[in-house]
């Protein structure tokens, strides 16, 4: 048996496990994206039905590399926990079918209903299709992170609490751990920890909610995924991250290439997320150009020996070292916003 | 005229136009993704090829200039992220971000022009 075929057998043993029999796998296929964490759409047969599903996973062998960047992760059954609870909030989150257990050998992971729509960020700025939706997108993201951050940490212990001050601390570990001293990423560093402010509150932040990762559809934002970075603390910081340029996929307005940050700030104060401070999420969207450059950096160095937690030896993809010629576009935005001549 | 012909970026011409003509259109999916940020990779290769000569004397002229003292391009770049993150330098110094800007925008001429918004170089022809 190939490789793929083993993976689709042991995926069907789970599905039969979890959903029923006869629990078989069609049109398993491999989606881009995910630097550990690997993405599989698939339709599953259980009794009478047709399931789209998608499978995320962090495969074993990936567990010790996703944990040393960025802090901890959410995986499993965390982040089965988590959608749970961002749905009763009422943000538009994957239905979780099941989370991986380790006798599946699968890794960890979810299993969530395919929810239909686009997630390329270049064609959610540019598809015809989408053309009516498009002006309504900054609202509804303003709207749908004052429901992010109204999330109930109760049952969700597992959620790290992560300053700014925590997070500058993160990117200078990861910094000095790349040992690839750049002099625009010690000034983003050091301007970081010369601005931080103080947080309005501490709420549950999505810490990754973009362009790119939104299912955008018929009326709108249908889906927010990726909750891996989720963690307790400043909510302006999930507002910053969204403005980033990376994230705007060549678009021109400042939130996600689609929309401007007056409706995201307007609909998440209307939506009950409390005042936004602009230049306090400016602040976030800085820092988050200096934390994707040290992202980028990380994961073009990644599988070098020097780099704590690599595998000796391990190959690169040749995504991981296109990602790593990447650093320049954020630190040149990061000099654009701090100097007053940025978008 | 080089030693070894056909050159360095002759060869890349040849593969990225393989990959980006012939390959590409027959991928879907994952490899397709992949194939296309190999293309990517190799059209770098290609630029940093063209410009990071002229673009290191450049950088180390500009360190000399800031830092006061003479030394080879890494080191002195070593020299000046040390001297940033110790605080001897204002961060809103303008030797120190038109330093910085320059050294980014030489980056991003090979690692991604558009992000520039500006046209790719057109590179002289090769005799």
């Amino acid at each position: 048996m190939t490789e793929h075929e083993v993976f689709q057998h042991t995926l069907e043993a789970a599905i039969r496990h979890y959903l029923g029999a006869p629990g078989e796998v069609r049109a398993l296929a491999r989606l881009t994206g995910g630097a550990t964490k690997l993405t599989w759409s698939f339709d599953a047969v259980v009794g009478a039905e047709t399931l789209p599903l998608i499978l995320q996973q962090t495969p074993a062998d990936r567990l010790a590399a996703a944990s040393e960047l960025g802090g901890s992760r959410i995986h499993g059954a965390q982040d089965a926990a988590l959608l749970a609870a961002a749905a009763a909030a009422g943000v538009p989150a994957p239905r979780v079918r099941f989370a991986l257990q380790p006798d599946d050998h699968l890794g960890e992971g979810v299993v969530t209903d395919r929810a239909a729509g686009e997630t390329l960020g270049r064609k959610i700025n540019t598809d015809p299709r989408l053309a009516a939706v498009r002006p309504q997108l900054a609202a509804q993201c303003g709207a749908i992170l004052a429901a992010v951050h109204r999330i109930d940490p109760t049952g969700l212990p597992f959620l790290a609490t992560q300053t700014a001050a925590d997070q500058l601390a993160i990117f200078r570990g990861i910094a000095d751990a790349c040992d690839h001293p750049l002099p625009a990423v010690e000034l983003g560093l050091r301007w970081v920890a010369e601005h931080l402010p103080p947080a309005p509150r501490t709420a549950v932040v999505h810490g990754d909610f973009r362009n790119g990762n939104l299912i955008v559809g018929d009326g709108g934002v249908r889906c927010v995924l990726d909750w891996e970075l989720a963690h307790l603390g400043d909510p302006m910081l999930d507002l910053g991250w969204i403005c980033v340029k990376t994230w705007r996929f060549g678009g021109a307005p400042p939130v996600g290439g689609f929309g401007h940050r007056a409706d995201l700030f307007r609909a998440y104060e209307q939506a009950g997320g409390g005042p936004v401070d602009p230049t306090h999420v400016r602040f976030w969207e800085a820092f988050g150009c200096v934390k994707w450059a040290l992202m980028c950096m990380h994961k073009g160095l990644g599988a070098l020996d020097t780099i704590p937690g690599a595998t000796p030896g391990a190959r690169r993809s040749v995504e991981a070292v296109a990602i790593g010629r990447r650093i320049e576009e954020p630190l040149l935005d990061f000099l654009d916003l701090i100097t007053g001549k940025a978008a | 005229m080089p030693a070894i012909q056909p050159d360095a970026p002759a060869l890349l011409d040849a593969a990225i136009d393989y990959l980006e003509r012939e390959l590409l259109p027959t991928l879907a999916g994952y490899h397709r993704f992949q194939c296309r940020v190999t293309v990517n990779v190799l059209a770098q290769v290609r630029r940093e090829l063209a410009l990071a000569p002229g673009q290191a004397d450049a950088e180390r002229a500009r360190l000399i200039a800031l830092l006061g003292h003479p030394g080879e391009r890494d080191a002195l770049s070593r020299e000046l992220a040390a001297r940033i993150r110790a605080g001897d330098l204002a961060l809103d110094d303008p030797a120190l971000l038109d330093h910085l800007r320059q050294s980014l925008v030489e980056a991003l001429r090979i690692n991604n022009p558009k992000w520039l918004g500006e046209p790719e170089p057109v590179e002289p022809e090769r005799g």
